[in-house]
């Protein structure tokens, strides 16, 4: 798949484009997508940072579609994930890459990364499983 | 503080909380069915937005994930009378089931240890009429300050604009 492909499949999915976010990349084994900073995304309104959930989802989102990538067949179901969180997440744009770490028959394990200005300064680092049956 | 005057506070917090006119919490639409001291419980009305199929039914667990931390801000908010800040430090989450009817969506959240420094919580998510058939768990923990002048002034002041 290329990246207009990824792209169009994201477009019709109703959660991704509330997220509203372009995949800008395609890597070895995995995926880079950038979110821009969205007013309903934000979490706490005194500083206007995004909503960890929203960082969360973003990641997963990215996580899952860098599966999708080198998958054919049913998407893959989330079983669960965690996310460490780093640094806030301020109002401006996020950028996020996954990688996947492991392709087994049954199961993905997808590392996913998010910074905004410095790549060398995380904000969020998650780890994300994947039933590919 | 007197059993009336902390169920006063408690009934303001959770008011200011849901009062917030921007960002996600307003997105969400999330109503505060319970608040108090030892835990919450808030409704999330089916939302098309947060779904992740064309035909609209199938809830993305993102959604899931934004709900759990949101339940578990107002957790802390509650539980802990002179939090100034928090911030999640890490989060976790488990998909039980798919989340797929259009269902209002329920989550219940505690706080269940404090420490001066660090708040502990852990969550329940389900559909409205199925609380047997959980859709996800999730736990969190939570970096604290703690001041005189909390999160509810601030809150206020904003409200005040």
């Amino acid at each position: 798949m290329n990246r207009e492909d990824i792209q169009m499949r994201c477009d019709r999915v109703p959660f991704f484009r509330f997220l509203d976010f372009i995949v800008s990349n395609l890597i070895d084994e995995g995926i880079e997508t950038i979110m821009p900073f969205s007013e309903s995304h934000i979490g706490n309104p005194v500083l206007n940072y995004v909503h960890g959930g929203i960082v969360a989802s973003f990641l997963e989102a990215t996580a899952m579609l860098s599966v999708m990538e080198n998958w054919e067949g049913n998407p893959p179901k989330p079983i669960n994930l965690t996310v460490d969180y780093l640094r806030p997440s301020k109002s401006e744009q996020l950028n996020a890459r996954a990688v996947i770490l492991r392709k087994g028959r049954r199961m993905a394990s997808v590392e996913a990364v998010a910074w905004q200005d410095d790549e060398q300064k995380l904000v969020a680092k998650g780890l994300f499983h994947f039933l590919v049956v | 503080m007197n059993k009336k005057e902390d169920s006063v506070s408690m009934d303001r917090l959770a008011q200011l909380w849901s009062s917030r006119a921007k960002g996600l919490i307003a997105e969400m639409n999330l109503q505060i069915e319970e608040a108090t001291y030892s835990g919450v419980t808030i409704r999330m009305t089916f939302n098309p937005n947060f779904c992740v199929d064309e035909e609209e039914t199938l809830l993305h667990g993102g959604a899931l994930t934004a709900l759990l931390d949101s339940a578990f801000g107002l957790a802390n908010l509650m539980a802990i009378g002179d939090v100034q800040t928090m911030a999640t430090l890490d989060l976790r989450v488990e998909y039980l089931r798919p989340a797929q009817t259009r269902a209002d969506v329920l989550v219940s959240a505690e706080c269940y240890r404090q420490t001066r420094h660090i708040a502990f919580c852990s969550g329940k998510v389900w559909h409205d009429g199925a609380a047997a058939d959980e859709i996800a768990r999730g736990s969190a923990t939570f970096a604290l300050t703690r001041g005189k002048s909390g999160l509810l002034e601030m809150m206020e002041k904003m409200g005040a604009q």
